[in-house]
């Protein structure tokens, strides 16, 4: 069954909680120049009206349903889990040609330090087949961050699924 | 029971007929190509030199016996197709032999120019596009054959073939006719940053030396003679100065070709049914609206699902053709967005550089017209699409995410104004 990541803004704090599940999870090693998969903005944007919006974002893979990194790699490393619906990778043969970074709206792909291969999230997918939630959603307080199965997305009527957003964003025509 | 041809298979010929595959399961699928091997991806045949992948990675798809059993495909190999007539559909060969069709899609891909000059056939000058060219040279660098070598062609697979040579340790000289480095696509205040790192790792560079003809000398060696009369001596001389589309055997067919054949968002030709794909094509620029091939794997993969489900009945279209060149070598990274031959003198001009970032970009009153940037791979997703949605729409704003993305990568205030987005704090 397809899974989907669900990102409520309303409740976000970027606490960096989801951070942290992610860096534990992912042994993402910080002082050896490792990036998080996940990462939390907090930002004040001046608004026309003068006021301020306060942007509170947890972000990661959107997993896109036609994910562009797959058809970018030139190596083939990109590939969609035909169970989970999560764009995972198999490292072996990246090139760090950072390919799949360009073809990414979302700035997704992290690059290892250690060999400069692209590492990124893969939304925890050996946790979810096992029934478990990503370590992300797991550290959430605020339920901001969830991750259900597409039927569940669809009874939600929820509008909020990040695979969706590059719809929202424009970035297609069709 | 429908009946599909693909004429050439890489990139752009897999993927449609992966794709053609997916919409129709019973449709007869005949693939014809000019090698008996399955599709690999010229990009990679520097890093296969090098050592960075071994050779099977160069295929992505996996085996040839593999694509064919999966895909239900037949595959005629070493048949190539020597000519077409398209309003009949009808794919004619060597042998005199014909076979028609109710849909082609040509994605016959481009070769690299050997330009017909005195010296060029001379043992030790190569080419570097396809597997069996990066065999050779791999071949010759083990074996230690090459102790100093020559590239002619500041390009994309130039700069990649120098870099090959960085890891062997042997010296070497880039030459280039233009007046700069990467001169389609680079301003040349970007140019002259990255002949200065390459200098620093070693790499000689000259430019604006257009090659004459190549000699050999008594002990072996070859010396590129320039058209100024200036000489470059090696063991070894590459020849990267670009790529011709691998149309000639449509001359006089009737398809609509310029270098390529031009095509229309569904990848369709000026005739019902026949359709092309990849570096053989030349598809709607989205920023300056004329066609352009713009020949980079992703373009090709795209372009070659689009045909794949338009010829078994699924509309589908390319979009966001915008040019783009990525250049990572040697742990630097350069990116170019747009046409840097739209800018001019009267154009506004933002530049800032600090110890991560080189941009220059530059816009209109009517838009955004061509950003350079070096040190920001990590970031270029979110750069070109910002520019491909300010190409779509000059009021555009930018997504808050993609704002305090840019921001938090260190990007200046100033450059996240001109994508299209507010400041921020």
């Amino acid at each position: 069954m397809k899974h989907i990541f669900v990102f409520d803004q309303d409740k976000c704090s970027a606490c960096s909680a989801c951070m942290m599940g992610c860096m534990d999870q992912n042994d993402i090693d910080l002082a050896a120049g490792d990036q998080c998969y996940r990462q939390t903005f907090d930002n004040e944007i001046p608004l026309a009206d003068g006021s301020t919006y306060c942007a509170y974002i947890s972000a990661a893979c959107m997993h896109c349903t036609d994910a562009p990194c797959i058809t970018a790699c030139p190596v083939g490393c990109l590939s969609k889990d035909p169970e989970t619906g999560f764009t995972v990778y198999d490292n072996t043969n990246c090139i760090g040609c950072k390919s799949c970074a360009m073809a990414c709206p979302f700035g997704a792909p992290r690059y290892r330090a250690s060999d400069g291969k692209m590492v990124k999230c893969d939304g925890c997918n050996e946790r979810v087949k096992h029934g478990l939630q990503p370590a992300c959603v797991c550290a959430c307080s605020f339920g901001a961050l969830t991750c259900v199965t597409e039927d569940e997305y669809k009874a939600s009527g929820s509008s909020k699924g990040c695979n969706f957003l590059l719809e929202q964003l424009a970035l297609k025509k069709k | 029971m429908k009946k599909i041809a693909i004429i050439g298979f890489g990139g752009a010929g897999y993927q449609a007929a992966k794709e053609a595959r997916r919409v129709d399961p019973t449709a007869t699928i005949d693939v014809y190509s000019d090698t008996n091997i399955g599709p690999y991806n010229p990009m990679l045949t520097t890093y296969y030199v090098k050592g960075a992948i071994p050779y099977e990675a160069m295929f992505p798809f996996g085996s040839l016996e593999q694509i064919v059993r999966d895909l239900n495909l037949n595959f005629f190999a070493n048949k190539p197709v020597t000519g077409l007539d398209p309003a009949a559909k009808l794919l004619k060969f060597g042998d005199g032999t014909t076979a028609q069709y109710d849909k082609i899609l040509i994605s016959t891909g481009a070769c690299a120019v050997m330009p017909p000059l005195k010296g060029i056939d001379l043992p030790g000058v190569f080419k570097m596009r396809t597997a069996q060219d990066a065999v050779a040279l791999k071949d010759a660098l083990d074996k230690g054959e090459i102790k100093s070598a020559l590239v002619i062609g500041a390009s994309w697979v130039g700069i990649k073939v120098v870099e090959d040579m960085v890891a062997y340790g042997v010296p070497c000289t880039l030459v280039d006719g233009a007046k700069w480095m990467f001169y389609v696509a680079a301003f040349e205040e970007t140019a002259k940053r990255a002949q200065k790192d390459l200098e620093r790792k070693g790499v000689t560079v000259a430019c604006e030396q257009m090659l004459d003809h190549i000699e050999q000398e008594d002990n072996g060696q070859l010396t590129a003679v320039m058209q100024n009369g200036r000489r470059f001596t090696a063991d070894s001389i590459a020849v990267c100065i670009g790529v011709r589309m691998n149309v000639g055997f449509l001359k006089d067919s009737g398809l609509e070709i310029n270098r390529g054949i031009l095509v229309d968002e569904t990848m369709r030709t000026n005739y019902d049914g026949i359709y092309a794909a990849g570096d053989c094509c030349e598809a709607m620029d989205t920023q300056c609206k004329i066609h352009r091939n713009i020949g980079v794997w992703l373009n090709a993969n795209k372009q070659g699902k689009v045909a794949g489900a338009n010829m078994a009945g699924e509309h589908m279209e390319f979009d966001a053709n915008v040019l783009v060149n990525l250049a990572h070598y040697l742990d630097y990274d350069f990116i170019s967005i747009g046409d840097i031959s739209t800018c001019g003198p009267d154009d506004d001009v933002y530049e800032y550089e600090d110890e991560t970032y080189y941009i220059r970009a530059v816009r209109s009153a009517n838009g955004i017209k061509c950003i350079n940037v070096i040190g920001s791979a990590d970031s270029n997703g979110l750069i070109k699409n910002a520019f491909v949605k300010a190409v779509e729409n000059a009021d555009a704003d930018l997504d808050i995410q993609t704002r305090c993305f840019l921001q938090k990568k260190g990007f200046p205030d100033g450059f996240i104004d001109f994508l299209g987005g507010k400041s921020v704090d």
